[in-house]
């Protein structure tokens, strides 16, 4: 075995379990949003990352700021027309990452009561099946 | 002598060549990164009013390049991605910028009043420009560049979800339907088209 492959070996290795969860929780990670105005909608996206060895369901997030929540994921269909389709639950399998990101799962903020800044941070609660509840800040930002 | 020939001769040869490739590559049009509309098609007239009651009619925007986007100002995921990747593009233009014009028309009149769009491409920037009107007046806008739009059923909030083409139009210099994108694309490669439909045709526009 050439040095070569030992290192792409190992390189593969190492981005492999850069795509697992490094703890061994159901954690959420990286929560943003995008600034908007008050009364308007707005997004919030995250990762939830499943150290566990057990399968989770997210069944429902909350905020404050706004007056409801919704679990959504964007989608296209055919001829480049994209559209947004309520979940009852998001899936989140063992030893697995979930991305919620621009373009996909997201949770829909309806109605904020206040505007959001870039900078601003406000809590979102999520409820999984298993895990519980899991609050975490939402960061504001631009992307 | 005899070699001497020869050289004359190969050198005259790969002057040819040159020649020959330069001319094609010369030729060819630009390539861009957006799809191309094969041949270009003048561009609909657009007339719908501004918040400031204005009227912004499209075949004014002659010399200026022009990036249609249709949404909704409910929609909290695709149209916001989208602005943001418009806004990344046209601030990386640089003093380019007053060059290109990013136009936001609703598929959802009977919530987007042209004030209401224009606050929010605010967000975004205040260069943009956000418009609506009546379902009339927006229906021909629609049919005339291929905008499918469809009303979702109403939650017991009385909300509802609009399904739509998500494609980003690019308006030439010129008046034509020039390129257009998918949803997803990346900023880059709209900015790469946009720096090559400004310097485009010279000053004619």
């Amino acid at each position: 075995m050439s040095w070569k492959k030992v290192f792409g070996t190992l390189l593969a290795l190492l981005l492999l379990v850069g795509c697992q969860p490094k703890s061994s929780t159901l954690e959420v990670q990286n929560a943003w949003a995008r600034p908007s105005i008050a009364g308007q909608n707005d997004a919030v996206y995250f990762v939830i990352a499943n150290g566990t060895s057990q399968d989770d369901t997210l069944l429902s997030a909350s905020v404050e700021i706004a007056s409801s929540t919704e679990l959504h994921m964007s989608m296209s269909e055919a001829n480049d027309v994209m559209t947004m389709k309520p979940m009852q639950e998001v899936a989140v399998p063992a030893h697995q990452n979930v991305e919620f990101a621009p373009g996909g799962y997201h949770v829909m903020l309806v109605g904020l009561a206040k505007p959001l800044e870039a900078g601003d941070t406000f809590p979102i609660r999520l409820i999984f099946k298993t895990a519980g509840q899991i609050q975490v800040q939402v960061t504001v930002k631009e992307q | 002598m005899d070699r001497k020939l020869a050289w004359v001769g190969l050198a005259s040869l790969a002057l040819i060549a040159l020649a020959i490739v330069a001319t094609l590559m010369l030729g060819k049009p630009p390539q861009f990164r957006g799809t191309t509309y094969d041949p270009l098609v003048p561009a609909p007239e657009i007339a719908l009013k501004k918040a400031n009651g204005e009227e912004y009619r499209l075949t004014d925007q002659k010399g200026k390049v022009v990036l249609l986007y249709f949404g909704y100002t409910y929609c909290p995921d695709i149209c916001p991605t989208t602005l943001a990747t418009l806004k990344q593009a046209y601030t990386n233009l640089g003093s380019d910028a007053n060059k290109v014009e990013i136009v936001f028309i609703t598929v959802d009149p009977d919530r987007d009043t042209p004030q209401s769009m224009q606050r929010y491409v605010n967000q975004f920037d205040a260069s943009f420009i956000g418009l609506s009107g009546s379902t009339a007046d927006l229906q021909p806008v629609w049919t005339e560049y291929g905008i499918f739009r469809e009303l979702g059923p109403k939650d017991a909030s009385g909300n509802y979800i609009v399904s739509h083409t998500a494609r980003i139009l690019v308006v030439d210099k010129q008046g034509n339907l020039h390129l257009s994108y998918p949803y997803g694309e990346q900023w880059q490669d709209i900015l790469f088209d946009l720096r090559l439909l400004i310097n485009q045709g010279g000053s004619q526009g």
